[in-house]
């Protein structure tokens, strides 16, 4: 709670202001019982009707300053509750922003979001009830108690001894009702889940005759709910009829020890009138606490959980001095690639070693055959690291010797001649991953570097790890061994926003959000033109739907994008990826919900993203038989890292899917078994 | 609805409480009678009281104990109406409830399918809820409120005519100031809600999706969008809040005005001799007591108005026709064969839009039928209408030659089984899952079953085995894993006919490919139908339906389909040539 209370500076001065003006108007309205007192004992009993006026008119005054005192703590005490409410809540949205994947996954969203609506409504009722009556109640009954001692101190022993018996009555409702109520909450929600689930597989129970069975269960359920309701119900019920009858019976024996008081002398009839007045008061102010108590529990305990999603320290954040991914990378070929048939590439390297891509104009051109005539051109396994990346630097024969390897499609080997003047622009050096409370390594050993411009398949079983290998290049999640670099630079090293917007991912889950269609491309790159818009739809194969909306690009988008179909959903988000002109483009198996035709074209597509290295992830090996690279996971590992072709020839588990997805896969040449590249496929 | 028709239907589900209702209201009768009592008995006990040595301690005593028996009895009523109102209308929620999802398993999906589930569970759940809490609770805040108020002005009366009076002219400016703060802070609260529920919506969308949000760098405008939306929510807070939180200290004021007038006129009244100082005590004490149902009233009322439209809400779903019964059919053979014919088959989701104008096909028992198309051409519709999920607008389905409207609904589905692309599974065991079709299967013929579905294997290593239990949406499985309970479950019945839509979309290749001699054997001497992206499924299928549009374009095997230039043609080239 203590951090939350931070939140209240500059509301200091209202927050005080607020019940000190609660705490004048419940002076006012103690001090009317001893009017009335005056007025029995001093106007009645001397017939002085002047002495009644004055005094009826002083009540009225109290009345009005009074009411002019808690109008002015309403007035704060409402202001400091939804001031410093939406303080906290926009702070709280903050937050969230800066958590990372690991800490979403360990929260869980549903959770984030209650803390963020129903919670902070909580929190802003405690804080309004307790800035009112947590002065008032208490001031209240202890003050008419002290009152009650200025009248006559015999008579006000039987207020000490009311206030304990309450106070015990009521908590011990109290403490036997929260648990009972508890188990009703959860009676409650057993109902609730019997609904949904009767919604939710509504066709798999119809199509198994369930309707019945159904039924029962569901009684079942309310019948328990309403026994326990019931129960509770009973218990909490006998508050309202107990506090009544022991103030009142307290009331009888004020009145029996008043008459004693008077008979002898000690007390006279007006003051066992303003005893009396004074016992009603505690009454009523009592029942007004019990009700706070509860209040404030529940607010402190929602404060708590607030509390704790504060206290969660963001585990990916940008590191001091971060370095900025230098966008765009040159495509020298926007003339070159016109006149060669070749889609070519040019990748200009500053000069600064610090700088990965620069922008300056010398370059190497490292020319990439175009995928779709199946001349794959890149061969590259065993890599060079940072270094040769360095070297690489100045090597215009280098590259010369790799366009000269271009057509050699023979087997991978570790001879990294072919390599030595090419830099990666991806690298993974033993990267393992472990996600938090997991008892296991999801990825272990990863090793691999893919080239600027390549268009690499990942492929491998349910929970082989291909989403999990993918998210760490945008840095959803951080490595928990080895290095990852790219660009030339470990990816802790840059400034989180500039690397993701470097590097561009399409999800599984195709999630638009509510606004317009334009709203939602624009997420990547708020200043995109129509035309640029209209182009990745193009690409995304979107284009021809949206223009069939009367509205266009301002068609709405309802919220999670429900009035949109799943394979237009998924082809949206991978327009949204496209405007934002990322150097490395990941459509994480996005492709799954669209049929074939569409899909294929949406392939021709990214393999056109001229100087975009693509990681393509899929379940289908059919997709990925063009791909530059394709690695292929198994288990958290990487088994097989080539061509198409090499993996049928070398890789075991590659060859599996292969057949698996009806592709015709050749008997393995007996020499070939333990060859490079089954060596390298097999190398962890 | 309107509001006739909605009483009427509660006090159906009153009737059988009636008698309790009717104890109920006589004991707040008696409790509201005895409390009103009271403070006459006590300010008669005060009037013992003169001065020193002038305290007639008989009389008193007489006074207290009566009073102490109104007490107590008054405490007992009170108590025994809230048992007896409480078992009332928790009887009553659980048997809304109860007909509520009596009347689900039997509503068309059509009525279930058009409308969000989380408006049908808000319907049962919460609106049930505000209709005990408002009609009944209410009802009975509302009846003690009045019968207060009358009692005490009728005692008041009795007492002194002139105090009486001037409380009863005085008071209506109570109600009013009440009334006028009450509607001021109506629309105010409205605001506020509006204001919430746009903001939860972006919470919903913006948290709900953290991921992507941070994928796309979009925190900050996100943060601006919350941080106006939070302002406006605010501006609307404090003004619903302050507002409202003037009625107590407006009428508060008010009552102590009343009570002070009170004063006046009953202190001169016990100059001038018609009063006693008990009585006068006894009328401050009403006074005092007398406006407080005012407040509870006016906030009843909004509470029966919200409950009314509550129960409205709910009666709604209740009042929704059920398809009409099925006439009965003596001669069911055990199981059917699975010839199935569709003749000039018409249907629609909605009238205006023709989706399926002319279907006709027609399939013997023990074929395997492929169904393709691109997305959204119909796959589903045709599979909602072969298990009656949704009924024909023209044409005749029949089975075995019976017509489909013929045939008992729990019949045709006993014999279909079906696997859907969406994987639902219940929240019980894994056990009970596999079992729902067959409740009665042993263990032995379970595990079967799972291994048939190479499901076995992932069971067995989950700490509890077949008797782990699942959450909601088969939390913990994987998508994969989910997939192939459902295969399993089917496995496990092994009706004449087969439904498979995307039965394989979540499992991973290789398992695939390790199920499909499980499938091929299951699908031997049954028709099925498939719905499926592998073309090598499709190209051993006896019937091929090309789907487009909501109608079957074209029909025939991969090889009549192939030697002609159909649209069929055109999706497989697009598909072998990546494959």
């Amino acid at each position: 709670m203590r951090k939350l209370l931070r939140f209240m500076n500059g509301y200091r001065l209202r927050a005080v202001a607020a019940p000190l003006f609660k705490l004048f108007e419940a002076i006012m309205e103690l001090l009317v019982p001893l009017i009335v007192a005056q007025i029995i004992d001093v106007g009645i009993a001397g017939g002085d009707r002047g002495y009644i006026v004055r005094r009826v008119v002083l009540m009225v005054v109290f009345g009005i300053a009074g009411l002019a005192f808690a109008v002015t703590a309403q007035y704060f005490s409402a202001k400091v509750a939804v001031g410093y409410t939406g303080r906290v809540r926009r702070a709280l949205f903050a937050h969230l922003g800066k958590l990372s994947y690991t800490e979403i996954d360990t929260i869980g969203t549903d959770t984030l979001i209650t803390r963020l609506t129903g919670d902070m409504n909580q929190i802003q009722n405690g804080v309004n009830l307790t800035l009112r009556l947590l002065m008032r109640s208490p001031f209240i009954v202890f003050g008419a108690t002290a009152m009650a001692f200025t009248v006559d101190s015999h008579a006000a022993l039987v207020f000490v001894g009311l206030i304990p018996v309450l106070a015990i009555v009521i908590f011990a409702i109290m403490l036997i009702t929260v648990p009972l109520y508890k188990r009703v909450q959860g009676r409650l929600d057993r109902v609730v889940s019997g609904l949904r689930r009767n919604l939710a597989g509504v066709r798999v129970l119809r199509a198994f005759n369930k309707e019945a069975d159904e039924r029962a269960d569901f009684a079942g359920r309310t019948a328990d709910l309403s026994r326990s309701q019931t129960r509770v119900g009973a218990i909490s019920s006998l508050l309202n009829p107990l506090t009544y009858c022991i103030v009142n019976l307290v009331i009888l024996l004020l009145v029996y020890v008043g008459a004693l008081r008077v008979d002898s002398g000690h007390l006279t009839q007006g003051e066992v009138v303003a005893l009396y007045n004074y016992m009603a008061q505690i009454l009523v102010e009592l029942v007004k606490l019990a009700n706070l108590i509860l209040n404030i529990t529940r607010a402190i305990a929602c404060g708590n959980r607030v509390q704790s999603i504060f206290e969660i320290t963001p585990s990916v954040t940008s590191p001091e001095g971060a370095l900025l991914v230098e966008r765009p990378l040159r495509i020298a070929a926007a003339d070159a690639g016109e006149a060669a048939p070749d889609r070519s590439l040019d990748i200009s390297f500053g000069d600064s070693p610090d700088i990965s891509f620069g922008s300056s104009d010398g370059g190497d051109v490292i020319p990439l055959s175009d995928p779709d005539d199946g001349e794959v051109s890149l061969n590259r396994f065993e890599t060079s690291d940072y270094q040769n990346f360095l070297a690489g630097l100045d090597g215009a024969s280098a590259a010369d010797a790799a366009a000269d390897s271009a057509p050699d499609r023979s087997l991978c080997s570790s001879d990294a001649s072919a390599d030595s003047g090419k830099a990666p622009i991806i690298s993974f050096r033993d990267v393992s991953l472990r996600y938090a409370g997991a008892s296991s390594d999801m990825l272990s050993g990863i090793n691999c570097d893919i080239y600027p411009g390549e268009y690499v398949g990942v492929i491998g079983g349910t929970g082989s790890g291909k989403t999990s290998l993918v998210q760490l290049l945008p840095r959803f999640y951080d490595i928990t061994g080895g290095s990852l670099s790219v660009f030339g630079h470990e990816v802790r090293e840059y400034d989180v926003d500039s690397l993701r917007s470097a590097v561009r991912i399409v999800p599984q889950k195709a999630v638009l959000f509510s606004g317009t269609v334009r709203s939602n491309l624009l997420w990547g790159k708020p200043d995109a033109t129509d035309e640029e818009l209209w182009d990745a739809l193009e690409r995304a194969c979107a284009a021809d739907f949206i223009r069939a909306l009367p509205e266009g690009l301002d068609a709405p988008v309802s919220k999670g994008g429900g009035n949109f179909s799943g394979g237009q959903r998924q082809r949206l988000t991978i327009a949204r990826a496209f405007v934002s002109d990322a150097d490395i483009l990941i459509l994480d198996d996005s492709g799954s919900a669209l049929d074939y035709a569409t899909e294929q074209k949406l392939r021709k597509a990214l393999h056109e993203s001229k100087g975009k290295t693509v990681f393509y992830v899929s379940q289908r090996a059919g997709a990925l038989t063009s791909c530059d690279r394709i690695l292929v996971m198994e288990d958290g590992d990487l088994v097989g890292n080539g061509t198409h072709e090499q993996l049928l020839a070398s890789c075991p588990v590659y060859r599996e899917i292969a057949a698996a997805s009806g592709i015709n896969v050749p008997p393995l040449p007996p020499s070939d078994t333990d060859d490079g590249l089954s060596a390298k496929g097999g190398a962890k | 609805m309107k509001a006739k028709s909605v009483l009427s239907h509660l006090m159906h589900y009153l009737k059988r409480s009636l008698p309790l209702l009717a104890a109920a209201l006589l004991l707040a009768a008696g409790s509201v009678i005895l409390q009103i009592l009271v403070p006459k008995k006590v300010g008669a006990a005060i009037d013992t009281i003169v001065g020193p040595g002038e305290v007639a301690f008989d009389a008193l005593w007489g006074f207290l104990r009566t009073a102490g028996i109104f007490i107590l009895i008054s405490a007992c009523c009170t108590w025994l109406m809230s048992l007896l109102l409480n078992r009332v209308s928790f009887r009553v929620v659980r048997d809304i409830r109860n007909d509520a999802v009596n009347h689900i398993t039997r509503l068309p999906l059509s009525y279930l399918d058009a409308r969000a589930n989380g408006d049908i569970i808000s319907r049962v759940v919460t609106d049930v809820d505000q209709v005990s809490d408002g009609l009944l609770l209410g009802f009975a805040q509302f009846f003690t409120g009045i019968l207060t108020i009358v009692g005490t002005l009728v005692l008041m009366f009795l007492t002194n005519v002139k105090i009486a009076l001037v409380v009863m002219l005085l008071t209506p400016l109570s109600l009013f100031v009440a009334r006028f703060i009450a509607s001021r802070t109506f629309r105010m609260f409205r605001a506020q809600s509006e204001a919430r529920a746009k903001q939860t919506s972006l919470i919903d969308e913006y948290v709900g999706q953290a991921k992507i949000v941070q994928a796309y760098s979009y925190e900050s405008r996100a943060a601006e969008q919350f941080n106006s939306c939070d302002g406006k929510l605010c501006d609307c807070a404090l003004k619903a809040t302050f507002f409202s939180s003037l009625t107590n200290p407006c009428t508060r004021f008010v009552n102590s005005t009343v009570y002070a007038a009170c004063a006046l006129v009953g202190s001169f009244a016990v100059i001038g001799g018609s009063l006693s100082v008990g009585m006068l005590t006894t009328m401050l004490a009403y006074a005092g007591q007398y406006a407080k149902p005012f407040n509870e009233i006016s906030g009843v009322i909004t509470e029966l108005q919200n409950a009314l439209a509550c129960a409205a809400r709910i009666f709604e779903l209740l009042d929704e026709p059920l398809p009409a019964a099925q006439p009965e059919t003596p001669d069911l053979p055990e199981s059917l064969h699975g010839d199935i014919n569709f003749s000039h088959v018409a249907f629609s989701y909605v009238p205006e839009r023709p989706l399926i104008t002319d279907m006709n096909i027609s399939v013997n028992s023990g074929m395997r039928i492929a169904i393709v198309g691109p997305t959204g051409c119909g796959k589903t519709t045709l599979i909602n209408l072969l298990m009656r999920f949704y009924e024909i607008k023209g044409g005749e389905i029949t089975f075995d030659g019976m017509p489909l409207k013929d045939i008992p609904k729990s019949f045709l589905r006993r014999n279909i089984g079906m696997v859907l692309q969406d994987t639902w599974l219940s929240d019980g065991t894994i056990r009970d899952n596999i079992a729902m079709g067959n409740p009665n299967a042993t263990d032995e013929e379970i595990r079967e079953a799972a291994k048939a579905a190479h499901a076995h294997s992932f069971i067995r290593r989950l700490p509890n085995g077949y008797d782990t239990v699942l959450g909601e949406h088969g939390g913990g499985l994987s998508a994969g894993q989910r997939q192939l309970l459902c295969i399993a479950r089917v496995m496990l019945c092994l009706p004449p006919i087969l439904i498979l839509d995307e039965a394989t979309s979540s499992i991973d290749t290789r398992t695939e490919w390790k199920i499909q001699d499980a499938f091929a054997t299951m699908m031997k001497g049954r028709t099925s139908f498939i719905v499926a992206h592998r073309l090598s499924t499709i190209k051993n299928a006896d019937l091929i339906l090309v789907m487009k549009d909501g109608n079957v374009i074209e029909q025939g095997t991969h090889e009549t389909l192939m030697a002609r230039e159909s649209f069929y043609k055109t999706l497989y080239l697009a598909g072998s040539r990546e494959a």
